[in-house]
């Protein structure tokens, strides 16, 4: 087999994103589901205002949370697959030598699903745990008639089964594409993220110390590494502080639970990040620990470069929320009454970023005592 | 000089532990062309990679000229390395993003030397130093291997079966470039290899079988690359 199980568990940050989805979406679609069987007995004027309100609650959270997170989830999935592709290359560069076809190695990638099917079962299953607690908050003044919770097996097969074979499909898929590359190209120590080598030329130009110069190829030759850490310190960014501001704009246990989704989101991308960042560069340190470079110049060279960039997806994970934030007051909640005045929250985003860096840095400093002990000795057995 | 003095090295834990090198004792002079020679399984890589600072041994003493690295904290061996030893490997290890020159220059830069665009054109590498290494031939990407190890400016140079992906006249190349790159130099050379022929190039053959050093022959007629057999 090409891919076990226990690789597609290292995809748990999927799991977590499925998981979070799920929960929130049968929270509100089932309340949804629920609330349109009793649409005939609601009369009063109060009833049907309270009524339209939790109908446009429900749409918005669903497609913000669910659309949110299922790009999320794409991107981390498609971002793996790519990786595990890239650090496997050999291994399946010598199946396609031995004669199997691109589709039947790709096949076995489907177990990337199950990554998706489990966080969403878990999801599916907490939320009707949640259910009782929830119903009765939405309907806390007893305004609506009395809301029963029911099974709606659409919510299962939507939610949970589809989901899971979508992204089984995607993973296939997107594998078969990514393997589309010349045997030699797999076997071959050749740069991953270019299909054709750049020409460097360096002539006449200042030259640079090579720790600064690696830094800098580092960077520019693993550009999916890139966009992924900026892509996971922007879901922080943006998870954290708009978690932090729903606590005001919407209930307590409503931003108790986007705070929680979004610090698991936000710490399981940012910590998928920085371990593919480490992967993807275990063989540049473990040959420059042999040569004699220190820790400290290891750091530098390969981890160091990509905090910039982390502070980049930041930035922009912090304007993208300010807007989404201030659509969503100015448009979605323009109906509702007792919504506060919305205005850019510096607190969260004070204490967001020093948690972000704290993060940031823990998981670095891990990682780079872990590849302290690194020698050409563990890729020689690679 | 150095000296390996009683140093077992053992592999594994439990039931599976077993002991890649028993009580080895040997001795190279500074300037020295040393040959470890063995079988696949007999422990000369390991050997090589206990001497040069890369693994320490469970028991037992390296010493080079009497400092003892057998005992040295990781930093202490990374210095150590840093400062004294090159590695010239089978399998190249050369950055597969960065260009010729940035390769070599990752060897020179550990010791602040600018001059090595020198050892680039000695090792005819000129005309190839914005090539990546994947455009490069094997025996072009092992010069490269030869070129970073040499611009560290080393006293001990190790080498694990450099020849071994390499054809019969691209190896005798590169052989020969490492022979007179220390007769220029007067660096000690220390060579893991299997074949019996290139280790007629040395002045001390070490031959190792099971863990064990079974035999050291000082060779008083070392061959030059294009004499030994292949």
């Amino acid at each position: 087999m090409v891919i076990s199980i226990k690789d597609a568990a290292k995809l748990f940050g999927i799991s977590i994103i499925a998981c979070c989805a799920v929960l929130v979406c049968t929270l509100f679609l089932n309340f949804y589901f629920d609330i349109m069987q009793i649409k005939d007995l609601i009369v009063s004027q109060q009833a049907i205002a309270m009524y339209e309100a939790q109908i446009s609650q429900v749409k918005v959270v669903c497609i913000a949370t669910g659309g949110g997170l299922l790009l999320t989830s794409v991107v981390m999935l498609l971002f793996y697959i790519k990786n595990y592709i890239d650090t496997h290359k050999k291994s399946l560069g010598i199946l396609k030598a031995i004669g199997y076809p691109n589709i039947k190695i790709a096949k076995h990638f489907w177990v990337f699903g199950l990554s998706v099917l489990l966080g969403s079962a878990i999801g599916f299953a907490g939320a009707f745990c949640l259910m009782p607690a929830f119903y009765a908050q939405q309907n806390s003044g007893s305004i609506l008639p009395e809301v029963t919770i029911n099974f709606h097996v659409s919510i299962l097969f939507c939610l949970v089964i589809l989901p899971a074979v979508l992204f089984a499909a995607l993973a296939i898929i997107y594998a078969y594409f990514k393997l589309k590359r010349a045997v030699l190209a797999l076997l071959k120590d050749s740069p991953s993220d270019t299909s054709t080598p750049k020409k460097h030329k360096d002539n006449g130009k200042k030259q640079l110390p090579f720790i600064k110069e690696l830094q800098k190829s580092t960077l520019s030759q693993k550009k999916s590494l890139v966009f992924f850490v900026i892509f996971s310190a922007f879901c922080f960014s943006a998870m954290t502080q708009m978690s932090f501001k729903m606590r005001e704009l919407s209930s307590e246990m409503m931003g108790a639970m986007m705070l929680l989704i979004g610090l698991a989101l936000a710490l399981s991308t940012l910590f998928i990040a920085i371990t593919a960042v480490v992967r993807g560069n275990f063989k540049t340190i473990a040959i420059m620990r042999t040569l004699g470079y220190s820790q400290k110049e290891c750091r530098y060279a390969i981890l160091d470069g990509y905090r910039p960039m982390s502070y980049i997806g930041f930035a922009v994970g912090t304007l993208y929320q300010h807007f989404m934030l201030q659509i969503a007051v100015d448009v979605v909640f323009a109906d509702f009454d007792n919504i506060p005045e919305y205005n850019f929250d510096f607190i969260a985003m004070f204490v967001s970023l020093a948690i972000f860096i704290a993060i940031y840095e823990l998981l670095i400093f891990f990682y780079s005592e872990k590849t302290k002990k690194l020698s050409v000795k563990e890729i020689m057995l690679d | 000089m150095i000296e390996a003095k009683n140093i077992n090295k053992f592999y594994g834990n439990g039931d599976s532990k077993f002991q890649v090198l028993k009580n080895i004792n040997l001795t190279i002079k500074n300037g020295d062309f040393a040959v470890i020679l063995g079988a696949s399984g007999s422990g000369k890589s390991t050997l090589l990679n206990v001497l040069s600072g890369l693994e320490r041994p469970d028991s037992g003493e390296v010493l080079y000229d009497s400092a003892n690295i057998a005992v040295f904290s990781d930093n202490e061996l990374t210095k150590f390395r840093k400062n004294n030893i090159g590695f010239i490997f089978q399998q190249y290890f050369l950055l597969p993003n960065l260009n010729v020159r940035k390769n070599i220059k990752m060897g020179a830069d550990l010791v602040g030397n600018t001059e090595y665009t020198a050892i680039i054109e000695a090792l005819g590498l000129g005309e190839k130093m914005q090539k990546t290494p994947n455009e490069l031939s094997g025996g072009e990407q092992q010069r490269v291997s030869i070129a970073r190890a040499l611009a560290k400016q080393p006293q001990v140079l190790f080498l694990d079966e450099p020849t071994g992906a390499l054809d019969e006249q691209t190896g005798r190349q590169v052989l020969n470039y490492i022979a007179q790159l220390q007769a220029e130099n007067g660096f000690t050379v220390i060579m893991v290899t299997h074949n019996h022929n290139i280790a007629n190039m040395a002045n001390t053959i070490i031959s190792m079988n099971s863990g064990r050093v079974s035999d050291i022959t000082q060779n008083q007629t070392p061959l030059n690359a294009y004499e030994i057999g292949w």
